[in-house]
């Protein structure tokens, strides 16, 4: 009876952690929010010293370097699971597969650090020039990638954030091929159709809700993480068009003024940073979790 | 009838116990347990009829029917094991001894030290056959070590794979064959010295020999035990029991003795079935 | 063109670009690993494992910050350890049909891969701030409630992979629940729970953002717990972002030895379960 009683005490303790987040963070951000109102979300502005914070440009170089993960890491984890499932040998599958899940266990500040020393200054030299140069004529896009070649920003912070949520697309759009029937897939090649063929109009649609689920992890990941692009995103509470100029994150912006903070507005102003991204991954995972409910419910 | 748990459920039970003997003073033959209008529900879905049926004292009662007919459902009963699960319930009544084990008062871990069961799928418990052995007798009795050792040794002569493990009586369970851990199980399942043991279709996941092998067990238990075994194999049902029930969705058809069942069934559903025009 | 040698074509292209999506990802793993053994191999030594950080320009190496994670870590993972199984456990075994489970594992999971920036400002709040000072105390509290969603997540899913045989085959002995769940459950599940305790290890030595606000750093060899102390991830980050080329030497070489252990853990843990699920 008392060990009945002592798991199932775990248990809520689970649930008493969770609302204990959201009641924390709502309490900490109350200062700011009311010193700011909704005003907080649309503002640009960052002050310490004048006392006037805007939560605008964390969210948008959230939001973008987010997007720019998942422009590279969806196809190109798909396309590995492609590999992994329909042409790579057996006896390499498990090597490989091994060598994904590894690149997922890589602490992000391992991240950070090799992409400020190794990866920031590549870019500097031959990726970024090439950008300017390419677009440099193209008048719409030439914004987009204009600017002197810093090296960091939100290019290199999105490029980084990409390599890290790749092996989450890769691992479980895999999984979620190899849960495709044969029997399926055979038919399909039964009647001539090429291995694209067969992953487009087969194994896509059938593992369509497992892969969306997927990418939603992944997206919540990227949202999330904080060190890797603390590194290398330049830190500047600034909206630029530019993708290759500094910006910042709500983690990034966090991580970084946290600690020297002064005054209660601007701990506060911090705080309700933290909870307005827990509530952009909070929705996020929310959704993924209930796709990948209704793989579960419908296969078994 | 010394039993772990007969003792202290002497204590519980007012109706006398008749034990020692396959047939009461009057010659007839004694119903160790007594199955009484039971019907058994998963969720909405009736799946036992409202079942009349007795196993008789020291003798092998065997369950035969198709897929779906609900005699390991029966079986589970017997053991309130669907206790396990909150959708399952049972209506009606199922003495043992005269007692009705469905009763909320029953004590259900005693029970199962009257009742022991041996499952289709051999499971070992994840340690050594020693403690496989030793491990459920510890829970209903102290004793010292060398009694277990005694009782543990006793155990796996009974179910007659001493021979063959006791050099290794240190080895993981897992480690045995398909058909010497299920003989393990069966030694498991004596060594608590139940009064009934249920067999739920033993051995389906075996080979023939060890198949063989239990079957000479089960002949050699009878003296001791009250013994239900379900089966798939009619075959099996005619070379190892003395009476036999055959079921058909969820009711039972006919009861008799196995080789009045096998050679002039009452029933017509039961003579197809034996004959094999359906399975 | 026609239409059949437009699909090769179409064929032949996609599957190119599978081979190189494959390369370019392995690629990273090669380039990082590389980078990192580059950078952080010729300034390993065993200064680096007996001498505290030191201030800029001056020799030293990683003593304090190892010494700090290794507290901080065996901390979190005896906090949050047993809270994960005990919830796990209820999840699989006594809740397994209740309506709390089913909201606990949503919560969970989003627990689990929620941003570990949050969990730091959450306990900030509810620790460091009423405390008034930063504490090692909170950093492990912190790291533990990153802990606890990757074990319940891997308790449970090991627990309910277990067969329903070996639950009740241990049930009909007549062992109560926390017995069948103690002495065989858990025994059978033993790797895959240990494997999850291995990988909320791997996940935890290399979280910076949590111990940011929590246990922050300390210049100086400290082994107490109530104030700052110094840890590996959090060196590393202020090494790096500094100006002086000897502490970014010191955090290459850090870098190294977390992606090390890290990488240890992380194979362990799969050899774990792979010899687990050949048994």
């Amino acid at each position: 009876m008392l060990f009945h009683h002592s798991t199932r005490a775990a248990a809520i303790l689970v649930l008493i952690i969770l609302s204990g987040v959201i009641i924390a963070l709502i309490q900490g951000s109350l200062p700011a929010l009311q010193a700011f109102g909704f005003n907080f979300l649309i503002e640009e502005r960052w002050n310490p010293v004048t006392e006037r914070f805007g939560a605008l440009a964390p969210i948008y170089g959230t939001l973008v370097t987010s997007l720019i993960a998942m422009l590279i890491a969806v196809p190109l984890g798909l396309l590995i699971a492609l590999f992994l499932t329909e042409l790579c040998p057996p006896w390499l599958r498990r090597p490989i597969g091994v060598a994904i899940e590894l690149l997922a266990g890589i602490p992000s500040i391992i991240y950070g650090i090799w992409g400020l020393f190794a990866f920031a200054p590549f870019l500097q030299r031959t990726l970024q020039p090439f950008l300017i140069d390419i677009f440099g004529s193209i008048p719409v896009l030439s914004s987009v990638f204009e600017g002197p070649p810093y090296g960091i920003g939100m290019l290199t912070a999105g490029l980084i954030l990409a390599v890290m949520v790749l092996p989450f697309v890769a691992s479980i759009s895999r999984d979620v091929f190899e849960a495709v029937p044969p029997v399926l897939k055979e038919a399909a090649y039964g009647v001539g159709c090429t291995t694209w063929e067969v992953v487009r109009n087969v194994v896509l649609p059938y593992a369509r809700v497992g892969v969306i689920g997927g990418v939603m992890l992944g997206l919540g990941r990227a949202l999330g993480e904080t060190m890797a692009v603390t590194f290398v995103i330049g830190n500047a509470h600034r909206i630029s068009a530019s993708i290759l100029a500094p910006g910042t994150t709500i983690s990034a912006t966090i991580a970084n003024e946290f600690t020297e903070a002064v005054g209660d507005i601007y701990t506060s102003a911090l705080i309700a940073l933290g909870l307005i991204l827990f509530a952009i991954t909070f929705i996020v995972l929310a959704a993924a979790r209930l796709m990948l409910m209704r793989i579960e419910r419908r296969v078994g | 009838m010394n039993s772990i748990a007969g003792i202290s459920n002497a204590a519980q039970s007012p109706v006398p116990t008749v034990g020692g003997r396959s047939t009461d003073a009057a010659g007839k033959l004694a119903e160790k347990v007594l199955i009484r209008n039971l019907s058994f529900y998963y969720g909405d879905n009736k799946a036992l009829k409202s079942i009349n049926v007795p196993l008789y004292d020291r003798k092998v009662t065997a369950f035969i029917g198709p897929s779906g007919c609900g005699k390991s459902t029966l079986l589970r009963i017997l053991n309130r094991i669907y206790s396990l699960y909150p959708h399952q319930r049972a209506e009606g009544e199922a003495l043992l001894d005269g007692r009705n084990i469905l009763d909320p008062g029953q004590d259900i871990n005693l029970l199962r030290a009257r009742v022991g069961m041996v499952f289709q799928k051999p499971t070992p418990f994840p340690m050594t056959i020693y403690e496989n052995i030793a491990f459920g007798i510890r829970l209903f009795e102290k004793l010292g070590r060398a009694e277990i050792d005694e009782r543990v040794q006793s155990a796996l002569r009974r179910a007659a794979i001493w021979d063959e493990v006791k050099d290794k009586l240190q080895a993981n369970g897992l480690s045995l064959s398909g058909g010497q851990q299920q003989r393990l199980c069966i030694a498991r399942t004596v060594a608590l010295k139940p009064e009934v043991i249920l067999l739920d279709e033993p051995c389906s996941a075996l080979d023939p020999i060890s198949t063989a092998k239990i079957e000479e067990l089960i002949d050699e238990l009878k003296d001791d035990y009250t013994i239900a075994i379900v089966t798939h194999n009619m075959q099996q049902a005619a070379r190892v029991s003395d009476y036999t029930a055959f079921m058909y969705l969820g009711e039972l058809v006919e009861f008799d003795t196995t080789s009045k069942m096998f050679t002039t069934p009452r029933d017509r559903r039961t003579q197809d079935y034996i004959t094999g025009r359906f399975g | 063109m026609n239409l059949y040698s437009r699909r090769r074509l179409r064929n032949r292209v996609v599957l190119l670009l599978s081979v190189g999506a494959t390369v370019i990802g392995l690629g990273w793993l090669v380039l990082i690993l590389g980078t990192l053994v580059y950078q952080g191999l010729s300034g390993l030594s065993l200064a680096v494992f007996t001498e505290m950080t030191p201030p800029p320009g001056a020799d030293g190496g990683l003593l304090n910050p190892i010494i700090g994670s290794l507290m901080l870590t065996i901390l979190a993972v005896a906090i949050g350890t047993p809270i994960g199984i005990m919830a796990g456990t209820y999840m699989a075994e006594y809740g397994k049909y209740a309506k709390l489970t089913v909201v606990v594992r949503f919560i969970n999971d989003i627990l689990l891969s929620a941003p570990s920036i949050v969990v730091g400002l959450f306990v900030y709040e509810i620790l460091v701030a009423p405390m008034g000072h930063f504490s090692g105390w909170a950093g492990a509290v912190a790291l533990a409630l990153i802990v606890i969603p990757v074990v319940v997540r891997t308790t449970e899913d090991m627990l309910l992979l277990l067969p329903k045989e070996l639950r009740e085959s241990a049930t009909s002995l007549g062992l109560p629940r926390a017995y069948v769940i103690r002495f065989v459950s858990y025994r059978a599940a033993r790797a895959g729970i240990i494997t999850g305790v291995l990988l909320a290890i791997a996940r935890i030595s290399g979280e910076t953002a949590p111990l940011l606000f929590t246990a922050l750093n300390n210049q100086f060899f400290s082994t107490n717990l109530n104030a700052p102390i110094s840890s590996l991830p959090v060196v590393i980050f202020q090494f790096a972002l500094s100006p002086y080329a000897d502490w970014q030497k010191l955090a290459w070489i850090g870098a190294l030895i977390i992606t090390f252990a890290v990488l240890a853990l992380s194979i362990t843990a799969r050899a774990l379960s792979a010899s687990g699920k050949s048994s």
